[in-house]
């Protein structure tokens, strides 16, 4: 089966001469369809880049990168743009969503820019299992910060995206909204497949996924399949012990 | 706090480059206006050190009005019988008084037409074309000979330069010129200038004593003025008071001294009614700059609101976070205003271009800048600034300083509820004050002032309501674009800020408003004209004669009997004085007239006036109080007399004022001369055969302009679409900085607005997809503006036809071309105005956007 996503060599470098930093140090990484990943790491550990670059959303310097069988480095910003809406999904920590537009309205906004009708069957069931039904008017104002966020994610999931990239998904809300939009994230990838990567810094939310990638200075350290909190918890630990 | 004033000023350099430029070009307005007016004025001293004569004696008459008589209808009087004259006799009195060194009699008129090299007249229809006599005393004449010499007999005259320059002759060259007592054929002797540059279009030709005797006043014996020299020793003044000693108390005599101070109070006054009529385009200009100023503060202070916060966190005032926001007003007002200062140059020689345009060549000489232009023009600008950004500066002080701490950050939602019962309370006003307006009986002027007051209630209630009416408006107007996402965001985005989207679409809503209003003044105006003369002149042809000069009877005699005209009629005005009305008397032939014009008589009838009888317009009528049948005692130039009063005549045709038989006419005394002679074409007849016809008779004279119904209306409507199209030239200013509003507003606001950029160019929105949001929300604002704008001109120009109806303004036009013209104008300049921030836009970084502050 093809990966969801894959990087190869990818390289990512800020700046230039003194002020070089290199953010992406020749990363290799699959990521599997239909399963929850999660990348953990320190500040700075370039967790968020990766995620970016996987994404399409930032340039990289150097290696490659494919989303399915598309490889990105080679695509202009259209084709980029046209890439993202139509096979990725975003929930970002905040700023999710467009104020002046209904949670619905926002729920279907990477289908109305492709100017496509959404599958109301499936748009059912994505509005059912975040269980929104009744907020659908209302103004992202009007939503409470985990409403908030699960509408974000049902928009990722409308246009039945190639990957879903989640970026600290939880970081803005308070722990029983948090398990809720997780608990969410990974009944789309139990019920429907749904390949879901993560960034994260909370060894809990990590809990979550059904693997997680380790990354410290810009390269993949470790890696861990049926994560635990307590266990991803310690490994951090035991980095923090290393680089120190 | 000043320096954190400042920093925030240059970090925002680039946002406030637009909210400088609307202060600069309001200012620059102003100061422009004082500039242009300042350097006229100087332009014109010349008038005043050039030589005068050092006492004058002028002729005087009952009728003398100072001006230059009546000329109603298309018609003016002739130079004879507007001018009052005096014996040449008197010359050789004054002479003849102690300390007078020399006196030299002068005739001076209007209707000496110069013709061209090309066997044109010289000169366009409006400025004069004025007649002197030479007086061959330098220290004592204003004119100074630039070449040549001066004129002697009857077959030499001196040209003014311009005068000679257009009319492509020099020294030396034959000119012909038309007079009120026929055709001279001299030669130019000499070139003489007025001591000021530029031309105010009239034309001037000097003849010897008799030779301007004959031809102006068709007289001998006779002369207008007298210009004398003082003896050495003798002062103005004492021999002010001897010659008038001397001479019957008929005469009016100035020193020259009191000649100055006349003509300077003149200028005076007409410089300051251009002033004023300038200033007021660029306060509307100001006006509109401060919408964009306030929204220009309103968005820099929401966007600092942590800032501020922090400020208030550290210890920061209120006064002081306020002071620190008014202190970045003033600093910004007045680099506007130093800049505006030096815009002004520019706009002063541009406010020259535009009257040189609209046929008006002025004098030029050294640009003035008086140190009240600079002050006036430095607090204009820093008041307005300061003005504007008041409200956004207490907003800002408002902030509480644990905003600094919050994540996310909105400035309350204000309720607008007083501004709905203020809006509402003026728009009642304005209803009220109209239908005043509109009842009042008198004259009209308080009609047009409770309009006007109205208009002005209306304006700010529409201003108030705007941010209400906005959230509707744009509903329906964004409804076509609904369908698609882009249509919906950019709808919405327009909506979100009712206040914001209300201040910049109320600033283009007032030039349009002024625009409309004037545009179906304009149109009105020209279908009423339309409408009289459709339906008061029988005539096929009118002949008239250059610059409204009264011509010899033997244009007529050359076009009566012409094959296939069935009526061939002229008429002759003087002027007439009755009570303290002054007014024209036409003499008309009694049994010819009716059948080329309707007089749409109401008392009487025009064929039954006899010698001695005379006919009044329903106004004049009125406003004297006169009855059929009464006496009527009137004066003339040359005296009085008592007619009677044998019927009244509506004032809507051709003619206004008094009417009679030309017998009575000239047993008053007029001359000779006809200042319109009306064909009508026998039914028929060939009219391309009659046309032509007269054309050939009338190919011997010049002065005389033969024009059918359909020139009548263009001549007519070109004079009113030139004043009309000055009046749109100088509200296009207001028009541009509304414009300049809308860039400034739709780049804060993209700014303001970056982090959701970035997410809906994260979710697949595409660049052009942005563009087009931005742009859409561009072209809804400015045509919500433009829509406000233009059903209050609607409004109010239908209203002020009503208002003027008395004056003639009898048929509502609505110009539907130009209307839908100014509504495009919103469409397109909103589009243009979004290119900027369309672009910036979608050019921002996605990730960036996302996450930046």
């Amino acid at each position: 089966m093809t990966p969801a996503a894959r990087a190869a060599a990818l390289t990512k470098v800020y700046g230039s001469g003194e002020t070089r930093v290199t953010a992406l140090d020749s990363v290799d990484v699959e990521i599997e369809t239909g399963r929850f990943t999660a990348i953990m790491g320190p500040s700075g550990s370039g967790k968020s880049t990766l995620m970016h670059c996987l994404a399409g959303l930032d340039s990289i310097t150097s290696g490659q990168v494919w989303i399915g069988e598309t490889e990105l480095s080679a695509l202009s910003d259209k084709k980029l743009t046209q890439l993202r809406r139509d096979a990725v999904g975003f929930v970002f920590q905040a700023f999710n969503l467009v104020p002046t537009l209904s949670a619905l309205e926002n729920i279907t906004l990477p289908l109305d820019i492709a100017g496509r009708k959404p599958d109301q069957e499936w748009l059912d069931t994505v509005i059912d299992t975040v269980g929104l039904r009744d907020r659908l008017r209302h103004r992202p104002s009007e939503l409470s910060g985990g409403q908030q966020q699960r509408v974000a994610c049902a928009r990722a999931l409308a246009s039945r995206p190639t990957i879903v990239f989640a970026d600290e998904p939880t970081g803005n809300l308070d722990s029983r909204s948090g398990a809720e939009v997780l608990g969410f994230l990974r009944r789309s990838v139990d019920e429907f497949g749904q390949t879901i990567v993560m960034v994260t810094h909370d060894p809990g939310a990590a809990s979550y996924a059904d693997r997680v990638l380790f990354l410290a200075d810009g390269r993949i350290v470790d890696e861990m399949a049926s994560p635990s909190a307590d266990r991803v918890l310690e490994r951090m630990k035991a980095f923090e012990a290393a680089r120190a | 706090m000043l320096r954190a004033a400042l920093r925030s000023l240059l970090q925002h350099k680039l946002r406030l480059a637009l909210t400088l430029v609307a202060v600069v070009v309001g200012v620059a307005f102003v100061a422009g206006t004082y500039i242009f007016t300042d350097s006229l004025k100087r332009s014109f001293d010349a008038l005043f050190t050039a030589p005068q004569p050092d006492v004058v004696v002028a002729a005087t008459s009952g009728l003398d009005t100072g001006g230059s008589g009546g000329g109603g209808g298309g018609g003016g009087a002739s130079a004879g019988d507007v001018t009052p004259t005096m014996p040449q006799a008197y010359v050789d009195t004054v002479a003849k008084v102690a300390g007078v060194a020399a006196a030299y009699g002068v005739v001076s008129g209007d209707g000496a037409i110069v013709i061209g090299k090309d066997g044109k007249v010289v000169g366009q229809d409006g400025p004069p074309a004025r007649g002197t006599t030479w007086v061959p005393d330098p220290s004592i004449t204003a004119l100074s000979v630039s070449s040549g010499r001066g004129p002697s007999g009857p077959h030499e005259v001196m040209l003014l330069e311009s005068t000679a320059a257009a009319a492509g002759l020099g020294v030396g060259d034959t000119v012909r010129i038309e007079t009120p007592g026929g055709r001279v054929d001299a030669t130019v002797t000499g070139l003489v200038t007025r001591g000021i540059s530029g031309s105010d279009g009239s034309t001037l030709a000097v003849f010897d004593l008799p030779t301007a005797q004959k031809y102006l006043l068709q007289t001998t014996g006779r002369i207008t003025s007298i210009s004398v020299k003082a003896a050495p020793g003798t002062s103005q003044d004492v021999l002010a008071a001897r010659i008038g000693a001397a001479l019957p108390k008929t005469v009016k005599i100035q020193t020259g001294a009191q000649r100055t101070a006349d003509i300077a109070e003149r200028l005076q006054t007409a410089f300051s009614f251009i002033n004023i009529f300038l200033l007021t385009f660029a306060f509307i200009a100001l006006f509109v700059a401060i919408f964009l100023i306030f929204n220009t503060f309103s968005m820099l202070v929401a966007q600092r609101t942590r800032e501020l916060a922090l400020l208030r966190a550290v210890g920061a005032t209120r006064a002081q976070v306020r002071r620190s926001v008014l202190a970045e007003a003033t600093v910004l007002g007045l680099l506007a205003a130093v800049l505006g200062v030096l815009g002004g140059v520019v706009v002063s020689q541009g406010l020259r271009l535009l009257l040189k345009g609209f046929g008006a060549d002025l004098p030029s000489g050294p640009l003035v800048i008086e140190p009240r232009t600079i002050v006036v023009s430095l607090v204009v600008g820093v008041l307005v600034t300061l003005v504007s950004a008041y409200v956004p500066a207490r907003r800002a002080a408002i902030v509480p300083p644990v905003a600094a701490m919050r994540d996310e950050i909105s400035l309350p939602v204000r309720s607008l509820r007083v501004r709905t019962v203020v809006g509402a309370v003026l728009l009642l006003l304005a209803v009220v004050l109209a239908r005043q307006g509109l009842a009042s009986t008198d004259d009209g002027t308080r009609a047009s002032q409770l309009v006007g007051l109205s208009a002005l209630c209306a304006l700010v209630a529409v201003i108030a309501l705007a941010p209400m009416i906005g959230r509707g408006v744009l509903s329906v107007l964004g409804a076509p674009f609904s369908g698609s996402a882009v249509g919906r965001l950019a709808k919405e985005n327009g909506r979100r800020n009712p206040r914001r989207t209300a201040a910049t679409a109320s600033a283009l809503a007032i030039g349009l408003a002024l625009m409309t209003a004037i545009g179906v003044i304009a149109a009105s105006t020209k279908a009423s004209v339309a409408s009289v003369i459709d339906t008061t002149i029988g005539a096929d042809y009118v002949v008239f004669g250059a610059k409204f000069q009264p011509f010899s009877p033997d244009v007529y005699r050359a076009l009566v009997g012409t094959p296939g005209t069935s009526t061939v009629t002229y008429v002759r005005q003087v002027p007439i004085k009755v009570g303290s009305s002054s007014s024209v008397l036409t003499g008309v032939q009694t049994d010819k007239i009716a059948s080329v014009v309707d007089l749409q008589m109401l008392q009487g009838s025009v064929a039954d006036v006899g010698l001695g009888d005379v006919l009044v317009d329903d106004t004049t009528a009125a406003d004297l109080n006169l009855k059929v049948g009464q006496k009527v005692d009137a004066t003339f130039v040359n005296g009085r007399s008592s007619v009677t009063l044998v019927g009244v005549y509506k004032s809507a045709g051709p003619f206004t004022g008094w009417i009679s038989s030309i017998d009575t006419l000239m047993s008053i005394g007029a001359r000779e001369l006809d200042t319109a002679v009306y064909v009508k074409v026998a039914p028929g007849a060939d009219s391309t055969a009659v046309h032509d016809e007269l054309v050939r008779r009338l190919a011997p004279f010049p002065t005389v302009k033969l024009q059918d119904q359909a020139s009548l209306k263009d001549q007519i409507n070109g004079q009113f679409d030139r004043v009309f199209g000055f009046i749109y030239a100088l509200i296009a200013l207001a028009v541009i900085v509304a414009f300049l509003g809308i860039i400034n507003t739709l780049a804060l606001s993209v700014h303001e607005r970056r982090r959701e950029v970035g997410l809906l160019r994260a979710v697949g929105t595409s660049r052009p997809q942005i563009r087009r949001m931005v742009v859409l929300e561009a072209v809804l604002i400015s045509l919500f503006g433009a829509a406000l704008g233009v059903v209050l001109g609607l409004v109010y120009g239908a209203l002020l036809q009503k208002v003027l109806e008395p004056q003639g303004v009898t048929v509502l036009a609505v110009p539907g071309g130009q209307i839908v013209g100014f509504l495009l104008l919103g469409v397109v300049g909103g589009l243009v105005a979004a290119l900027w921030p369309a672009v910036t836009a979608s050019r921002l970084d996605v990730l960036r956007a996302i996450a930046s502050e």
